[in-house]
């Protein structure tokens, strides 16, 4: 290959994940397809952040539910990644001489596609996933990356004490140079989680993929092996603090939140920053008509949509219809539901094109909202078995 | 289709749109919120399967440029065919400055339109604002062996008054164009023939029309070419049964886009796509205490205030207790807290400062330039 295309960094997205705390959400599609903030996908803000740092190759590893994905970021041009050197490049598993292989794990995964990180000879691999909510500048993680001279540094959030059990902790030196990585611990040392994004040095990763695989114990993970691995021999592994808004939209409850959370800017994610746009493949629809007698607050709609009912604290995705006398209430409308006259939706996410009847009320307003209950998901047999 | 090539005129010579065209071409004024008339026009060919296209400019081309960059949007970034938007070209011994009529804006591009191995030319202008299927109309005019087909309504701007200058084709029982004659004064016609700017024909037919008409210093399409002609050549003039509004001066404007509100217009012409520009704006946001009623609004914009029979483009804001009625605001115009807005059209821009009224009439529309500060 010529050598215009080298590259100091690229990323390497991990988009196989199935999600299934998600549930009937991600039944037929990828957790990053699912839909987010009225027009995006989850996958839209690690892909726009991409762009956005000046990273422009990508290779997205898919795996699980690929299709809708992978039309979803087709030629990658929605996001400015149609390049002739670079661009985004979907990876899913191949068939390597007469065995076909799956991806093992996280680790396994970037492990089969090395090659393809070689053909633009990286100094840096961004690792990222695609299921967060979030907005960063990698570049800045690289600068930090390239001063503390790590081998690997790990993004990192300041969470709570009593949420810190519930992700990998990194146990830091005052020089925030990582000792030790706890997976889950019990009773944490350090409030400092991992979010998922690493950014190494190609040629010490390589070294440990490649000793990784030899592992026959390895579950070929980034967060179990690779990492607590490098910590052992002593490597170079940093923490960078990241301070902002972050979200694992791993479960029904988080997805709901994280919506939920754009309508107010104080708590969470500005998406209308024109500085650091989120693109999404636009539909190709007009503009949203509201009807005499409508009365909306605090919700965030878009193309497509027609209302005439009453919509609050809600978002309504491309081609949601709301008639007259509806009411719709901290909601999600997914694309192309409809939510007929007087129906009442209330706490719950509604698939798509999937129609509430006339009258019919679902959902209800939850005492407590957890992982398992308060917020409800719709889909077709159960609004129509009432 | 894969034998039609469509050209459209982005400009009228006859269009009084006020500082509306200061700026720009016709075919990239706003219209319907997000979009632009050529939006319209080109979707229509590229729904009917008429992917080569060439675009006449005259001038003030900047912003149809912007917005069409490279027709990947209306899925006309090809290989073969495509978008090609044609610039006045002038050669010092022969053509100068802009186009003299719309026969010299085709002469002047003859170079290009024959490089195309289209059989079929679709020539159509920029001041109706149409989704047609050219399917059907493509048939008719085949089976019907005329040499060049004319389009046209019998309900134009809802039955109003239709401004000068539009043309109105003289048509005998089968059909055959015998006469046409431009509308004088803005007038109210009952049972004319309203045509379209919209014209079917042999691609090499329109080669040696130009060329014939232009060689004895003939300049108009209308006048040197159907009205001269209509007793020598087969021309038929086919009906379309839609409604269609036309845009030449400012009241048009209002009616063409007031139209859309109307669920029935709405729905069918929104029936086949219309793409546009992404501009990958937000969804929008409806603060608490906002008043939205009958109204268009695109993506992008943050409501607050009141906005009432109204169309708004991408990325307007209505702050608190700012009123807006029977408006058009074009993309990011700001109307700030407690503004009063009323029978305006509002350019790309715009800023209506704290407690500024701004009011025109159901009869006369107020107009604020681009970039404005009121």
């Amino acid at each position: 290959m010529n050598k215009i295309s080298k590259k100091e960094t690229i990323a390497m997205l991990l988009a196989g994940g199935q999600g299934n705390r998600l549930g009937k959400l991600t039944k037929t599609i990828a957790k990053p397809a699912v839909a987010f903030g009225g027009k995006y996908r989850i996958i839209d803000f690690p892909l726009s952040n991409c762009i956005n740092s000046g990273i422009d190759t990508i290779g997205v590893l898919t795996q699980y539910q690929p299709l809708e994905l992978n039309a979803y970021i087709g030629s990658g041009q929605p996001w400015d990644l149609d390049r002739l050197y670079g661009g985004v490049t979907i990876l899913p598993p191949y068939v390597k001489g007469s065995l076909g292989e799956w991806y093992k794990g996280t680790a396994n995964a970037i492990y089969q596609n090395m090659h393809f990180i070689s053909l633009y000879e990286p100094t840096y691999v961004v690792i990222l996933s695609g299921d967060h909510i979030y907005k960063a500048n990698y570049q800045l993680m690289i600068e930090y990356h390239k001063e503390k001279k790590a081998d690997c540094t790990i993004a990192v959030l300041d969470v709570p004490l009593q949420d810190a059990s519930r992700f990998g902790i990194m146990n830091v030196k005052d020089d925030l140079r990582i000792y030790e990585f706890e997976e889950k611990p019990k009773e944490p040392k350090s409030t400092l989680a991992s979010m998922g994004v690493y950014v190494f040095t190609w040629e010490k990763l390589k070294e440990y993929l490649e000793k990784d695989e030899k592992d026959k114990d390895s579950h070929n993970d980034f967060g179990k092996n690779i990492i607590p691995k490098m910590i052992v021999s002593k490597e170079r592994v940093y923490a960078y603090p990241y301070k902002g808004y972050w979200k694992d939209v791993g479960t029904v409850k988080a997805l709901w939140e994280a919506n939920m959370d754009i309508l107010d800017k104080d708590k969470g994610i500005d998406i209308d920053d024109y500085r650091w746009k989120i693109y999404s493949r636009n539909p190709v629809l007009p503009p949203q008509y509201i009807g005499e007698g409508a009365e909306i607050k605090n919700s965030f709609i878009t193309e497509g949509c027609t209302v005439e009912g009453f919509v609050d604290h809600s978002i309504l995705f491309p081609g949601v219809i709301v008639k007259k006398g509806a009411r719709v209430v901290n909601s999600i409308l997914m694309p192309r539901s409809r939510v007929e006259e007087e129906a009442v939706v209330e706490y719950s996410i509604i698939m798509e094109d999937l129609t509430v009847p006339k009258g019919i009320k679902v959902g209800e307003v939850p005492e407590i909202i957890t992982d398992d209950e308060g917020i409800t998901v719709y889909s077709e047999e159960e609004v129509n078995n009432g | 289709m894969d034998r039609v090539m469509g050209i459209i005129l982005a400009y009228s010579d006859r269009a009084a749109m006020r500082e509306l065209t200061k700026v720009r071409t016709l075919a990239s004024l706003p219209v319907a919120g997000k979009y632009r008339i050529i939006d319209f026009l080109l979707s229509g060919f590229v729904n009917s399967g008429i992917y080569d296209i060439s675009v006449i400019t005259n001038n003030n081309y900047h912003s149809l440029m912007d917005h069409l960059e490279s027709g990947k949007n209306w899925d006309l970034m090809r290989k073969t065919g495509g978008l090609r938007l044609l610039t006045p070209l002038s050669r010092a011994d022969y053509f100068t400055g802009e186009y003299k009529g719309t026969l010299d804006a085709l002469n002047r591009n003859l170079y290009s339109i024959k490089k195309s191995d289209a059989e079929y030319i679709i020539l159509s202008g920029s001041s109706i604002v149409c989704n047609l299927d050219y399917g059907e109309v493509m048939e008719e005019h085949i089976k019907s062996k005329a040499d060049l087909t004319a389009l046209y309504t019998r309900s134009l701007n809802g039955g109003k008054t239709v401004p000068r200058g539009v043309g109105v084709l003289k048509t005998n029982k089968d059909g055959r164009i015998y006469d046409l004659y431009i509308n004088e004064d803005d007038v109210k016609l009952q049972d004319v023939n309203w045509c379209l700017e919209i014209f079917i024909m042999k691609k090499s037919l329109l080669e040696t029309l130009v060329a014939d008409a232009v060689s004895v210093g003939m300049t108009d399409f209308y006048m040197d070419v159907v009205k001269r002609l209509a007793a020598t050549l087969n021309m038929k003039g086919i009906e379309v049964t839609e409604q269609f509004f036309e845009i030449s001066d400012v009241k048009g404007y209002m009616r063409a886009n007031m139209n859309f509100l109307n669920e029935e217009y709405r729905r069918k012409a929104f029936k086949r796509p219309v793409f546009t520009k992404i501009k990958d704006s937000v969804p929008t946001l409806y603060r608490e205490g906002c008043y939205v009623s009958n109204s268009l609004i695109s993506d992008g914009c943050k409501i607050e205030g009141t906005v009432i029979n109204s169309i708004l483009s991408r990325g307007v804001r209505v702050e608190q207790g700012a009123f807006v009625t029977d408006s058009i605001i074009m993309q990011n115009t700001d109307i700030k807290q407690g503004a009063n807005v009323r029978y305006v059209i509002s350019d790309k821009n715009v800023i209506i400062r704290e407690g500024r009224e701004v009011t025109g009439h159901e009869k006369y529309t107020v107009l604020i330039e681009k970039s404005t500060i009121v």
